[in-house]
């Protein structure tokens, strides 16, 4: 597990890469928060390049949507692999948490 | 750093580290005690050591028995009734955490040779060289601290083992063990725990009028609070299910309930099925879970339908939708966890529902214990010598003659 962050007017994209599971999920929680800032409108979790994601992985998001919700900044997924994807799909988190084809259409939704 | 002699890693927390070092001197010559009290004053005064004192080994003993709060003992070692070799030899046994530093006779090689052979930590020699002891001192400090930290992670790490233990204890207590034969149908399930990890469960629930609830669910993390939670859905379902609910009024009560007070956001994939040995109908509410298969009795297999549905303890007041099908006498429904479809190979493959499907495709007509074994067996093949990452399921019902 591998996250990169850039910042830009408000808008934190977040790349994550290679795969979240149970043994990494605690320190992809701890990278998450320490990346976000009160300040972020938009945070916009770029999974193109992140293989799998296990049950603790999906915890891990929603945490995150939850705390991002409190602080009323918008949230949204982006670029998801057909794997990740279909974690998604059967858990019913896609009903849950935006989930856009890619970073421009999560912005363009976001900030729209 | 400042430390005291206690129990390292109790509650989990660091051993305390607040107050002085206190150093029991041991020595027959009453001249030593004033001595020590003038030339360690300042180190005294400024709060870094408090001393007491022992005129032999027995006393000493008796000290280190009563005061638990001694970090190190300071010993000459020529003294009436027990010397200072016959007490490092019973420090272990009485304060297994505490450094001893010996002061012995200038040259006497072979007494300070037996007392580092006895576990001391270092020595000083006599006359003695206040600077010499107070450093001499400093490095015993040193190295304990090391030491006592690395014993508080050790019993840290045995804690959280502890810990993952009872929760896979946890675990299995709630997993049914016995599946009663009935006229009609066949149920049978098993588990196979992963090492650490692990959150799955499934039950069979006898619900009124012969009808049979089936359910197989996947919490999202590890440890006590993953089995608590794991306790809490089960009994929580149980409990809707007997209320002769549909399934999906069982997971929209059972979800509403997990939510309230779950900000750990942890959740549970859960798939619930009713079978009605009556109509031989299965209804079933699928909360985030993997759709089971069906086995036909001609070989081939199918996955059971969608139905809308989010995993349960996320979200409060959502729907669930609700399916009715027909079961053929012969189809097997195999209800599993993603353990089985998500084990991987050697290679990093996921076994994959394909694999799945193929553990029944063309086969002949088994029981539902073979057709788990069958199952575990095709999984176990596959992985080879991959380690196992999540908790393996299966839960297979099947209709058959009456």
């Amino acid at each position: 597990m591998a996250i990169d962050f850039q910042r830009n007017e408000g808008t934190l994209i977040i790349e994550a890469a290679e795969r979240v599971d149970s043994t990494n999920a605690q320190r992809f929680l701890e990278d998450l928060d320490a990346a976000i800032e009160p300040t972020d409108q938009v945070v916009i979790l770029d999974m193109e390049k992140l293989t799998y994601i296990s049950s603790a992985g999906l915890r891990v998001v929603l945490q995150t949507a939850k705390t991002l919700q409190r602080q009323n900044s918008g949230f949204a997924l982006c670029a998801l692999s057909g794997t990740v994807r279909e974690v998604f799909e059967i858990s019913g988190f896609d009903q849950v948490i935006a989930i856009h084809p890619s970073q421009d259409e999560a912005i363009a939704a976001l900030k729209g | 750093m400042i430390g005291r002699r206690r129990p390292p890693g109790r509650d989990g927390i660091m051993a305390d580290t607040s107050g002085p070092y206190r150093i029991l001197v041991v020595d027959d010559e009453p001249d030593l005690e004033p001595l020590v009290l003038q030339r360690m004053r300042r180190a005294i005064r400024s709060g870094r050591y408090q001393f007491v004192f022992a005129q032999n080994g027995v006393e000493a003993l008796e000290t280190l028995n009563q005061d638990d709060e001694i970090d190190m003992v300071l010993s000459d070692i020529n003294m009436p009734q027990m010397d200072g070799l016959a007490l490092l030899s019973h420090i272990p046994d009485v304060a297994p955490d505490i450094h001893a530093v010996i002061i012995s006779a200038y040259g006497d090689m072979k007494n300070i040779r037996s007392a580092m052979n006895l576990g001391a930590f270092d020595f000083v020699t006599k006359p003695v060289d206040f600077e010499d002891l107070r450093i001499t001192i400093e490095r015993a400090l040193t190295n304990l601290e090391a030491w006592r930290e690395a014993t508080a992670s050790r019993e840290r790490l045995v804690a959280l083992e502890n810990e993952l233990d009872v929760a896979n204890k946890m675990q299995q207590s709630i997993l049914p063990t016995e599946f009663p034969g009935q006229p009609g149908f066949q149920i049978y399930g098993s588990m196979i725990p992963a090492r650490v990890v692990g959150g799955d469960f499934f039950d069979v629930i006898y619900l009124d009028n012969g009808r049979i609830g089936l359910a197989v669910a996947d919490v999202s993390d590890k440890g006590v609070p993953a089995a608590l939670f794991m306790m809490a859905s089960r009994t929580l379902l149980k409990s809707a299910a007997m209320g002769l609910k549909s399934p999906r009024e069982v997971l929209t009560e059972v979800n509403d309930l997990l939510y309230d007070d779950n900000d750990a956001m942890m959740f549970v994939t859960l798939f619930y099925a009713v079978y009605d040995p009556t109509t031989g109908e299965m209804t079933y509410a699928n909360g985030g879970h993997n759709a089971p298969l069906i086995a036909h009795v001609d070989g081939t297999s199918t996955v059971l339908p969608g139905t809308n549905g989010i995993a349960l303890g996320v979200m409060p007041g959502m729907n669930y939708d609700e399916r009715t099908i027909s079961i053929s006498t012969g189809d097997t429904v195999v209800f599993y966890t993603d353990g089985v479809t998500e084990a991987v190979n050697e290679d990093g493959e996921e076994f994959g529902m394909e694999r799945l499907q193929q553990v029944f495709t063309g086969q002949p007509v088994r029981d539902a214990e073979a057709s788990t074994q069958a199952v575990f067996d095709a999984v176990n093949q596959f992985a080879g010598n991959a380690a196992q990452f999540d908790d393996i399921t299966c839960l297979i019902f099947r209709r058959s003659e009456t």
